[in-house]
């Protein structure tokens, strides 16, 4: 469903009578792992999607050989546009601004609410009030504190050493991590994901077995073009009174 | 040791023969059925896609018939196999049978798991075994290919209905019980001038339609999973050419790999301009075979994906580019365990129709001949 609301997008923009349009081949972003297949794809499949007319800025983005290569990947891709000092220079800055976001991001632990809920899902479905029926804004109305997966590598990494088998796809290992480093600070968990994605049906089992023992109630959402907020919303209802209940005893 | 492993198409036949090699007891599941499908998506998640539903449903089976081992392969992404195996030990021990899982793949993170697994399996054996062992599934596993090659083309000119089907599964079955080299490649000859002896002789009727199947690997070689893709076809007059095999798949994702080979670059030869390239599973490849067949002047392509498979649903969106440029019809079929025989049937009648009047036009007359026309 992303990828349709994606290509809905690329659609509306061409229409505007764009020349260029800015769609990166993300492949991997850390060392060993990838994004999800249909990332890997994506270029390729907006391309049949726009008129011939309409240029696609791809840079590729693949760290599966390391860091290093991402970042050649970025200036690479700089060097169309620039020379090289101001390719550099644009890089520090765009750096700095990431660190200093993910520095953000493992700190603000939300207090003073009733609940607090930890949220799983991929970006383009958590940040997008449209595509996952409003969640976040229900979840604000209903009183419950949303903490949600994004914390640097440098904590889900270790986070996951319990597992077998590292995941080797970076939202579900994210994902894996988080609930490890949240997991006895939160009431519950929900996680959003679009039908049909792949990964999320496989880390529902990995999830649903790691919280079996540990008494936390879990609720799995999947939404497609075809579901609507108002049962989402209910499901939320019901999900929050089940969390109060429980935790008053 | 007991081991058991899960179906993939004929392979079967080759891994009962290494497995034996290496010293230990091999326990095949029964042949895919309708009920081994519903016991594996009994136990799945409903969004994992059907050659997972279908891996369990065997594992499970194979379990009854009192093994203690699962043999596995695995993989580093970004395709769901790789991470099948641990997701079925999980699923496993949630009902109650805990038994030791031994993945194949190519070894990264914790080693000493890897090397466990090897001594697992390799102890108790000699050498000399391992190696006969190795040659003679080997062996097995491309005369098998061979003979369902043989029998793609000799299914739309039988004389007797469904005569290559019984006459294929004899084969097999010798195959499987031949206990030497020799032995397969007797078989092997002897089913060559059988299967001409199926064929009609004479070329009064014109030659049948030529059809290409693509797509993700398990469907493609799994009956079950593709509702006897390729015997349906058959019966409807259409030479299958197959772009998958087994034993191309073993020697480029093992062997080749295992050395460090990039087995991806002729593949983005053929389908450069479409696809730039690797996107998991069989994607590139769907793609890149389609590109090959349309140039060798394939009648048709038939593509054939389970639901919610990640990387076809990629090729999915490319192919009808590659079907304008070629000007070649494309089906795409999309399979889980819902996937009703009817429908499917019908489907592929109409299509096969639409293909044999587009050459019927393109010939100028009609020479592709179908039994009913």
């Amino acid at each position: 469903m992303p990828l349709k609301a994606f290509v809905g997008h690329v659609r509306f923009l061409a229409r505007q009578g764009l020349g260029l349009l800015w769609v990166p081949q993300v492949i991997s972003l850390v060392r060993g792992e990838y994004t999800c297949p249909n990332l890997l794809g994506l270029p390729d499949l907006v391309r049949q999607y726009v008129s011939p007319s309409v240029r696609l800025l791809t840079p590729v983005l693949d760290a599966r050989r390391g860091k290093r290569q991402l970042d050649r990947g970025y200036l690479s891709w700089g060097l169309q546009f620039a020379a090289l000092p101001r390719v550099l220079r644009a890089w520090q800055k765009a750096c700095v601004v990431q660190r200093s976001w993910e520095e953000e991001q493992g700190r603000g632990h939300p207090a003073g609410s009733a609940l607090t809920i930890l949220l799983l899902g991929p970006g383009y479905l958590v940040d997008d009030a449209y595509l996952n029926g409003n969640l976040q804004r229900k979840l604000q109305e209903l009183g419950v504190a949303v903490v949600r997966a994004d914390l640097p590598d440098a904590v889900t990494v270790p986070a996951c050493r319990y597992l077998t088998k590292r995941p080797y796809w970076t939202t579900t290992r994210r994902a894996l991590g988080a609930l490890e480093h949240f997991r006895r600070t939160v009431d519950g968990v929900i996680s959003i994901a679009p039908f049909g994605c792949g990964a999320e049906a496989m880390q529902g089992v990995l999830v649903n077995q790691r919280l079996r023992g540990a008494n936390l109630p879990y609720l799995e959402l999947y939404v497609d073009e075809h579901s609507s907020p108002v049962g989402l919303h209910t499901r939320l209802e019901a999900f929050c009174d089940l969390l109060e209940r429980k935790k008053s005893g | 040791m007991r081991v058991t492993f899960p179906h993939l198409g004929n392979a079967y036949i080759a891994v009962e023969s290494l497995l034996r090699g290496l010293g230990h007891e091999p326990v095949t599941p029964p042949p895919t059925n309708r009920r081994t499908l519903e016991r594996g998506s009994f136990h799945s998640p409903a969004e994992l896609c059907l050659p997972f539903k279908i891996a369990l449903g065997n594992m499970l089976d194979g379990l009854d018939q009192g093994a203690d081992c699962v043999l596995m392969i695995g993989g580093w992404g970004p395709c769901r196999l790789g991470y099948y195996a641990e997701i079925q030990r999980l699923l496993l021990e949630a009902v109650g049978r805990d038994v030791e899982f031994i993945t194949l793949e190519v070894p990264r993170g914790i080693y000493s798991r890897y090397w466990n697994h090897f001594r697992r399996l390799t102890s108790g054996a000699r050498l000399g075994h391992v190696l006969r062992g190795a040659r003679l599934a080997w062996a097995k596993l491309n005369a098998v290919e061979a003979l369902e090659n043989l029998a793609l083309q000799t299914r739309p000119r039988e004389t007797q209905h469904a005569m290559t089907t019984q006459f294929l599964k004899r084969q097999l079955d010798l195959v499987r019980r031949a206990a030497s080299l020799k032995e397969v490649e007797d078989v092997l000859h002897s089913a060559r001038q059988g299967f001409l002896q199926l064929r009609e002789s004479g070329s009064g009727q014109g030659w049948p339609l030529r059809l290409g199947v693509v797509g993700e690997i398990y469907t493609v070689v799994e009956p079950l999973a593709n509702l006897n893709l390729e015997e349906r076809l058959g019966n409807l007059g259409v030479e299958v050419v197959r772009t998958i095999s087994l034993a191309g798949w073993v020697t480029d994702h093992i062997f080749k790999k295992a050395l460090g080979c990039d087995i991806t670059a002729p593949l983005r030869r053929l389908a450069a301009g479409y696809l730039r390239g690797f996107v998991g599973g069989h994607g590139l490849e769907t793609i890149a075979r389609s590109a090959a067949l349309a140039k060798e002047r394939v009648d048709g392509i038939v593509h054939i994906l389970p639901l919610s498979c990640m990387p076809e649903v990629v090729a999915k969106g490319i192919l009808p580019a590659v079907s304008r440029d070629h000007q070649i019809p494309v089906l795409s079929l999309v399979v889980d365990e819902h996937t009703a025989e009817c429908g499917f049937q019908t489907r592929l009648e109409a299509f096969v129709d639409l293909v044999q009047r587009r050459v019927g036009q393109r010939v100028g007359q009609k020479q592709a001949c179908l039994p009913w026309s």
